[in-house]
This record gives structure tokens, sequence and C-alpha cells, in this order.
């Protein structure tokens, strides 16, 4: 059973006996022991996956890495997160995510127009199942809960992944102050109802609409 | 006699992130050192672009624009700086963050502060915001708590002190910003080549920013300043 743990905030250390994990292609950093690291073409997902991804654009490099000992993982010095799945769903980018377990399923969903706002397409990844996923954030995330009485409204730039049964709608501000440049700043935010975790980080990536 | 059953511990978070809701969110507090948790009961004013999640029911508008103009007049003396500021109006807990740059907050009680414009994310009605006579910089003044970025931690030190132009954040009370050359380095002919042309070898250090009398300053701890916001050159000469 392959086991993930922090070293320190930036590096992934992945203890494995013989078993293997999913990760990000090329975020390996060092390993003790005995490993194999073979590119998996379309994430891992078979042909169709390999097709999905392809057409959704939301492109996934990842290698499986195999072998006994103990394998480090970090990427571009950004935080990482352990998420603990539980059958539940993971929505995240493919981008940040670095390492998952084997049990866990990966594929795309079809986000809407958040993801558009966001600049990372109208797709995103989902994993499923039991295990590990460690993802990335620029600057340690922060996970906040969402209940039906306390919905809660995140900048797209700063949203990083969810889980949970959560619905998103994308709400806009946008009228005629914005084309002339005197909008709130705000405009594009992303609503989420329901019952979930959001992962936000504390920054903004810049999104299509510049910074907003 | 009985005895009510005690209180039952809280549930041990499971091994993992701490997870915050709309409650366990600090009030007017950082949450990390890289994210500030706004308690928000009626306005502040942001920087565009800084709020990165809220629960509650917020609305952004602009400086300026509409029911808020009168704003301009009353905390918010920089029209120059109108169109990157929005007011946040409303009810809830708002999470503030700029690039996982370090955030502090910080209280000034009948005070007045100085801060590069590009380090001043959000402050409080209770003060209100001027534009320093030295350009990039805002000044601050009243009663109220701002938040403000630095990439690295923010030290503080006393004059008199000179400071690198880039590792300053602002400064409160000094009644006596002032640019300092090093002269030395200048003089001679080898020396007007090299201010001239820069061959030779500059070592960048040969202008700072000189502080003196009571105060204090504020430094980062490094050179690579947050990006400026446009604040408009000083007046014409001759104005």
């Amino acid at each position: 059973m392959a086991f993930l743990r922090l070293q320190g905030t930036r590096v992934l250390a992945v203890d494995l006996a013989g078993d293997a994990v999913r990760a990000k292609n090329g975020a390996m950093v060092a390993y003790d022991g005995e490993m194999t690291f073979k590119k998996m073409t379309g994430g891992g997902e078979g042909l169709r996956g390999l097709m999905t991804r392809r057409i959704t654009g939301e492109a996934m490099a990842v290698m499986e890495v195999k072998g006994h000992g103990t394998c480090y993982f970090a990427d571009r010095a950004t935080e990482i997160n352990l998420v603990r799945l539980d059958g539940e769903k993971l929505f995240v980018e493919a981008s940040n995510l670095l390492v998952t377990e084997t049990s866990l399923r990966t594929g795309t969903t079809f986000t809407g127009l958040r993801g558009a706002s966001q600049g990372n397409g109208l797709f995103t990844t989902t994993v499923e199942g039991t295990g590990q996923a460690a993802i990335l954030s620029d600057g340690p995330a922060i996970v906040l809960r969402v209940t039906a009485q306390t919905p809660l409204v995140v900048d797209p730039g700063a949203y990083v992944a969810h889980t949970g049964g959560l619905r998103q709608q994308l709400q806009t501000a946008v009228g005629w102050r914005t084309l002339v440049g005197e909008g709130s700043g705000e405009s594009f935010q992303i609503r989420f109802e329901g019952d979930g975790l959001v992962y936000v980080q504390p920054s903004e990536r810049i999104t299509v609409g510049g910074q907003l | 006699m009985s005895h009510p059953p005690p209180p039952s511990a809280p549930p041990t978070p499971p091994a993992g992130p701490v997870i915050h809701d709309a409650w366990t969110l600090p009030s007017n507090d950082n949450v990390n050192p890289y994210a500030f948790s706004v308690e928000l009961d009626g306005q502040w004013f942001l920087q565009k672009g800084k709020m990165i999640a809220f629960y509650g029911q917020v609305d952004f508008q602009g400086i300026g624009a509409g029911r808020l103009d009168h704003l301009i007049a009353e905390n918010f003396h920089s029209p120059m700086h109108a169109a990157d500021w929005v007011v946040a109006q409303g009810r809830g807990k708002m999470l503030l963050a700029d690039r996982s740059y370090d955030i502090n907050s910080y209280r000034l009680d009948d005070g007045n502060l100085t801060i590069r414009s590009g380090n001043l994310l959000a402050f409080e009605p209770g003060l209100s915001l001027k534009q320093s006579i030295i350009p990039g910089f805002l000044t601050l003044i009243g009663t109220g708590t701002f938040v403000a970025a630095s990439n690295g931690a923010v030290h503080f030190v006393e004059p008199p002190i000179r400071v690198d132009p880039q590792a300053l954040v602002g400064w409160a009370d000094c009644p006596s910003p002032c640019h300092h050359y090093d002269h030395a380095y200048l003089r001679g002919v080898l020396g007007g080549v090299r201010a001239m042309t820069g061959i030779g070898g500059a070592s960048g250090e040969e202008h700072q920013y000189e502080f003196v009398g009571a105060g204090q300053v504020l430094l980062q701890s490094t050179e690579s300043v947050l990006a400026e916001r446009a604040t408009g050159a000083g007046p014409e000469p001759g104005t």
C-alpha cells in the first residue's frame, strides 16, 4: 500500500513497497530504493480516456511510479496538500494534481462556464474512489466547508479543487462599467451551494478576463 | 444529585488540513500567513482582485460609481486610485490574499502610515486614504485596521536608518523621508563615468531612502517589489 506523507509543505514523500502511484510527469525530485517510471499516455485512463482528454484539452501528463523505497515529488516549490478520499469525488484541475494512489480513478468532466472564466477550459479532472491524492496550490490551500446555510463564493483565480455534493454556478456582475474599466474588479465569481469542501489558494492566477 | 453529562469533547479533527467554515474562520485575523479573514459588517475598501472567497452576502462596487460616490469625499481622497479600488459592502466573512505573499494586518490608533501602493490590500473606513507626496506611496490617516502584503516577513526598524528603496514597504510617523545618494562613490573621473553609464560596475546600492526622527520603518525581506500601481507624477514644476 502506497503511503503519502508531506516532507515539509512543498515536498511529498511516497513510501512504496512494490506497488505504484500515479504522478505528474517529471515531478520526481529524488528517490531512495528501486523505482521505475513509466509514462502513461492519456492519464492512464485507457483509449477512451485518452480520446476524452485530447478532445477536452484537459491533457494530463502522468507517469506511473513503481518500486520499493521512498520517492519524493515536488513541483516548482508550490505547496502540496493531501486529500483523503473515502468514496467521494474530487474535482481538480489537471495541472494541480500531483500524485494519486492507483486505487483512485481519474476522469474528465464538464464544468460549464466556470472553467472558461478561469482560463482552464470547459473541463476539469475528477478523482474518485478510496485513497489519497496530493494537490498543488500556490501558497497553502485553505479548506472551506460549504453547507446548505452557508454557501460560498470564490474568485475563479483562487479556486483549486472541491469535493462533495456541490452545485456551482458562475455569477457575473458585468455591466457597462466593467467594459469601460470602472468595474468592481470582482465581476466573475463562482458560487458553491450544497454540502462539501472547497480548496482555495491565497493567490490568483491570471484569468481570461485579466485581473478581475 | 445528578449532574448533566459534561459537554462532550469536540471531535478530534481528522488528520489532514484544517477545515474552516463560516463560523470557525477567524474574525479580522490571519487564517495562515498568506490569507486574512475579514469579518465584514458594513464596508471595507479593497484593492481589486484581492478577494479570494467569501461567505455571506457581499457586494462589490467600484468607488465613485453611483451611490458610493460620496465615499470619495469621506474616506478616499485619491481619485487617481479610484479605478484600482472597490468597496465590499454587506455582511459575512471575506478572505483576502495576494499572490501568496505574506499578509499582515496593522491597527492605527489616530495615527498615520505611508505604504507602497502595491502593498496595500484593504482598509477599514475608519481610515482615510490619501496620496503620499512621494510618488508610488499612499498615506493612511485615522483609526482602524488595514491589511498589507509583503514579499517575505515585515521587519520594523527605528530611525535613523537608510534603507534600500526596493525593500521599503512603508513608514509610520516619520516626518522626513528623503533620498540619500552615496556621493563618495561618484567622485572623480571614473566615478563620473560610472554614474553616467553604469560601466565599471554599479553596485545598485548608491541610492537609499533616509529616515530620521521618531517613528517606525517597515521593511520586507526581499528587494523584489510588488507590482506598482500607477500613482501619477508629482505636481508639475512651477505649479
